[in-house]
């Protein structure tokens, strides 16, 4: 899965930041612009249950990669995802200005029925399109672009990101310092203090 | 060729949107480092070439940029030539400062094989020995100096026989402050912010876990280090540990804000001078527990701990034999011997009692109580509770209980 076109030499993943996964992906997309590296698959409604997007989202690092239709029925065969009430805007920091290009939600998955179903570990951030995008900014530079995005359905589309929480710890192949390298660090604070001769 | 341009790193053009070098310590090793000692053309110019005497960490970004995306660390060889005058250990020094090696290498693995090892390095600004420490650390990757000739005949047995000469693939980062992640929750729509992956957003979720853990562990290390120097006649550490004396002025060369943090945290925490002392309390054992909390976060030192926190008293947890404190007293005997005492722990760790009275007032490290004291009935807890004023602070000094006789608490550091 998301092979597709991207030939890079080994160590290069797919890590967006929230701001390309809105700005490059799903922009592009909602405005039927071609995505190269055309590599997040349409999934449309999800009816999928987290553990069964292998092989069909986009994986990467313990996190599986989608795109879905914005929607208020997010049952899957198993269960369903309910918000955790967490939006979080996204800015562009291409510009001086912060001008908010999407939003950022948070599902945690339950299993079984509505509301009686049993919280698990996988989270799921849907990105969308904020529907005020173009209103954040009256700059020149996006003028152009509002005029033929204005006869698109900005909200029909979103990105999701899944992930199992407990799985995150190890994907950081040694880009951060471990608990004990930490613990040497603060060794490391002893020997000057203690050996001051 | 011009396909492989496109991506080129010095080039115009750039890494396609959202991917990331982002290589595992086994491509570091296997694909980059292997094929830079066998001189072998690698694709792209992805990791650079630096003379690390040359290059100060805030000059590595640019430096060692690709593409255009945000990065959050950097990649680049170098070639280990340079010596100090006296001895054999590389030079890394640059104009600015100098990288300074922490704690011991790490083995890398792959398919459970030995295939390198990692160094890590800090980056104090200023001249040894009064360097300040930065924020600025290096991993720096070799291939193996021991890698078994019969199981890999073409890797350049010369280029890395020696682990002072060579290429070396470093990885150099800045380490995050989850502190400041904490009181500003809200900046992660920060690009930098935002692709610090699921691992740092899980650390925010458990807040200030590391900063505490970092203070107690620097005086449990503290302790172990005064002890040892003082009492070399005794090998083993933990019979070693005994107590501290730290004034204030010691105090002061510590970051006060953390250490006031830390004794802010710990304020409920009782008085515990008598390791007999009953655990049944609730108060205590929930305050107990509060510590227990922050030890979690150092899952690879005290996982075992945390496995027993729901069936075990908190003592009991502490004292859950050997295997949780093995680790630590590893790293401990290693900073401080370069070699390991473990087998030497291991044997001796199950009479281990640990005891952590604490008080916050004075911030001084208590004049240590043996643990020998017999059968010290006073109630400990409410006696110091009423006392909070006058204070010895007491962070987990542990000793053996069954070490006979109340040494002289010698290990006052006075300076």
């Amino acid at each position: 899965m998301g092979d597709s076109n991207v030939n890079l030499p080994p160590g290069f993943r797919f890590y967006p930041t929230d701001e390309e996964l809105v700005v490059h992906f799903l922009h592009r997309k909602a405005a039927l612009l071609p995505c190269h590296p055309d590599v997040i698959p349409d999934l449309d409604l999800y009816p999928y249950d987290p553990w069964d997007l292998d092989g069909k989202a986009m994986a990467e690092g313990n996190k599986w990669y989608f795109y879905s239709r914005r929607t208020q029925n997010r049952i899957t065969e198993n269960g369903y995802w309910k918000s955790l009430g967490v939006d979080e805007p996204i800015f562009s920091t291409s510009t001086d200005i912060n001008i908010i290009v999407g939003m950022k939600k948070y599902f945690a998955f339950y299993i079984g029925e509505p509301p009686e179903g049993h919280k698990t570990n996988w989270v799921m951030q849907e990105y969308s399109l904020s529907d005020h995008s173009s209103s954040a900014s009256g700059s020149s530079r996006s003028s152009s672009r509002r005029r033929s995005r204005s006869k698109i359905d900005y909200s029909k589309w979103v990105i999701c990101r899944v992930y199992e929480r407990n799985c995150d710890n190890d994907d950081d192949g040694g880009t951060e310092l471990s608990c004990l390298d930490e613990v040497f660090l603060s060794l490391d604070d002893l020997d000057e203090i203690s050996l001051p001769h | 060729m011009s396909k492989d341009m496109n991506l080129s790193v010095n080039g115009q053009s750039q890494v396609p949107p959202g991917f990331r070098f982002h290589p595992t310590e086994e491509e570091l090793l296997h694909y980059y480092l292997r094929k830079k000692v066998a001189y072998e053309k690698i694709d792209l110019d992805v990791i650079r070439d630096v003379d690390l005497n040359k290059l100060e960490p805030w000059d590595i970004q640019d430096k060692c940029r690709i593409g255009s995306t945000p990065q959050n660390d950097w990649y680049f060889f170098s070639h280990k030539d340079k010596k100090y005058p006296t001895g054999t250990r590389t030079n890394r020094a640059t104009a600015a400062g100098f990288w300074k090696a922490t704690g011991r290498d790490k083995v890398i693995h792959s398919n459970c094989k030995r295939i390198g090892m990692r160094k890590t390095l800090v980056f104090y600004k200023g001249r040894a020995p009064h360097g300040q420490k930065s924020d600025w650390i290096m991993h720096e990757y070799r291939l193996d100096d021991n890698i078994n000739p019969q199981e890999s005949i073409n890797v350049n047995a010369s280029e890395s026989s020696n682990q002072e000469e060579g290429w070396v693939v470093c990885r150099v980062f800045k380490k995050k402050n989850y502190h400041k992640a904490l009181e500003s929750p809200h900046q992660s729509s920060s690009s930098a912010a935002l692709t610090m992956n699921s691992r740092s957003s899980t650390l925010i979720q458990k807040p200030n876990n590391d900063g505490v853990l970092d203070q107690i562990l620097m005086y449990m290390g503290r302790s172990c280090k005064q002890q040892d120097i003082e009492n070399k006649h005794n090998n083993n550490l933990i019979n070693n540990i005994n107590n501290i004396q730290l004034d204030d002025h010691i105090m002061q060369l510590n970051n006060t804000n953390s250490f006031i943090n830390m004794s802010n945290r710990f304020i409920h925490l009782p008085g515990l001078e008598n390791h007999h002392s009953p655990t049944n309390n609730m108060d205590d054992v929930s305050s107990l527990q509060l510590i227990q909390q922050d030890c979690c976060s150092f899952g690879e030192i005290l996982t075992e701990a945390h496995e027993h926190r729901a069936a075990a008293g908190p003592v009991e947890m502490m004292r859950s034999g050997p295997s949780d404190w093995v680790s630590l007293d590893r790293l401990v005997a290693s900073q401080l011997n370069g070699h390991d005492h473990v087998e030497n722990i291991t044997s001796n760790g199950e009479n281990n009692n640990i005891y952590f009275p604490l008080h916050h007032h004075g911030l001084q490290l208590g004049q240590l109580c043996t643990n020998e004291r017999p059968n010290d009935e006073d109630d400990a807890f409410s006696q110091s509770q009423a006392h909070d004023d006058d204070v010895d602070v007491e962070f987990w000094s542990y000793a053996r209980s069954s070490s006979s006789s109340p040494s002289d608490p010698l290990c006052h550091l006075s300076v």
